[in-house]
């Protein structure tokens, strides 16, 4: 009996130490942890968008999708800290110079070889591509994670929906594959065709 | 005094981790894509095995025998937890980088296995280099499977171009197998010099 109180106090000291350690470590990470999410994720929506005079990540609108219905595939968004919000709706970042909007950028989601790929997508107000980045991937290094190479992703820069056909080569579309890959690059391409769609429906809240 | 200096270089050349006990293979094997990735993880590795090493050992004669694998793997999972919340802070690159694979120092045998075998009957300053000699081995030997594995794979070291923007990469390398491959021609090699030292 002795034998097993001594068991369960010895144990019971280390979790307790160690618990109040990490909760300790905990405090003192949060801020400088929240605050590298922040800047990794302003330094993709700063890529994509127009110059502007404005923190982006700090005028939003949220765009509710079920409302008035999901379109095009899958399409998921991000809240500002990068978790996924539940609902199916997209965050949408504006770029304002001076007062009037010069650039959107949010994320789109479509599937790719090893699962979902997230692309920021910017646009300027009239829906034209500006620029893309890719948020979150996990396709095949040297590969199909080539998409997130410079060549690629300039393909994309001044595309509009009224002008472009977006498909890949391969498919018949403008857009050129990576070598030795097809899926991820028509993953990327898929994702910003949902995301001009996406633009152009709710292009009025959005810019109001 | 050559007992102590004995316990450090053990873990560099005659019982390094990965190429003579074959233990942490699985960080070995996941993130030696590049040679950052692995000078990343060794340190971290490093860290939590000194730690926990100068920790267990201080506290070998209050640890019941009955509960001391509970009690080691509380105090390696504390120190994990601290390495990657102060790499999520500081190391935003690198810990993105690794992802999964801090976490996982949890379950590497090399640290729970030298708290076993070594911190938990062994004073605390042969523990202490115990943890650096072990470290340094596990750092060098992922560090040169990372180097070759780049070098193939991207056709750099450490980000910079070795071979010119001509040179069309390797991709086995930096696949799975590639590591496989390369860590199973390293350890060949290193039983053949060792069989030679023998001699």
């Amino acid at each position: 009996m002795r034998d097993i109180l001594e068991l369960v106090l010895v144990l019971s000291i280390i979790c307790l130490v160690a618990a109040l350690s990490l909760a300790k470590v905990y405090d003192i990470t949060k801020e400088p942890i929240a605050l590298q999410k922040r800047l990794a994720r302003l330094q993709t929506i700063n890529a994509v968008l127009p110059p502007h005079d404005n923190e982006p990540d700090k005028n939003t609108v949220q765009v509710s999708l079920d409302a008035q219905g999901n379109e095009g595939g899958k399409v998921a968004a991000r809240t500002a800290d990068g978790s996924r919000t539940k609902t199916g709706a997209v965050l949408v970042y504006r770029g304002l110079k001076g007062d009037h909007v010069s650039g959107v950028a949010f994320e789109m989601k479509s599937l790719g070889f090893g699962g979902e790929v997230g692309v920021m997508i910017g646009l300027d107000p009239n829906g034209i591509i500006r620029g893309i980045e890719i948020t979150s991937m996990n396709e095949t290094p040297g590969l199909g994670a080539r998409v997130a190479e410079p060549a690629f992703k300039q393909q994309f820069q001044g595309k509009s929906l009224n002008v472009t056909h977006f498909k890949v080569k391969k498919d018949g579309g403008d857009f050129d594959q990576v070598t030795g890959a097809t899926i991820t690059p028509r993953a990327v391409v898929q994702a910003v065709k949902n995301g001009l769609e996406f633009y152009q429906k709710h292009k009025e809240s959005i810019i109001q | 005094m050559t007992t102590l200096l004995r316990d450090l270089v053990n873990g560099i050349w005659k019982e390094n981790p990965v190429f003579r006990l074959v233990l942490g293979m699985c960080s070995t094997l996941a993130i030696t894509t590049q040679a950052k990735n692995a000078i990343g993880m060794g340190l971290a590795v490093t860290f939590v095995l000194v730690c926990s090493n100068v920790l267990i050992s201080a506290m070998r004669s209050v640890i019941p025998d009955k509960v001391r694998l509970a009690c080691f793997i509380v105090i390696v999972a504390t120190f994990v937890t601290i390495v990657d919340l102060v790499m999520a802070g500081f190391f935003f690159e690198l810990h993105k980088a690794m992802g999964i694979f801090i976490p996982l120092i949890v379950v590497n045998c090399i640290i729970l296995g030298r708290a076993e075998a070594f911190a938990s009957k062994n004073p605390i300053l042969n523990s202490f280099l115990d943890g650096i000699g072990m470290g340094i081995g596990y750092t060098l030997a992922i560090l040169i499977v990372g180097c070759i594995r780049e070098l193939l794979g991207s056709g750099s070291v450490f980000g910079i171009s070795v071979f010119g923007p001509r040179y069309i990469p390797f991709l086995l390398a930096v696949l799975p197998p590639g590591a496989f491959i390369a860590l199973g021609l390293l350890l060949g090699f290193m039983n053949k010099v060792n069989k030679k030292l023998a001699m």
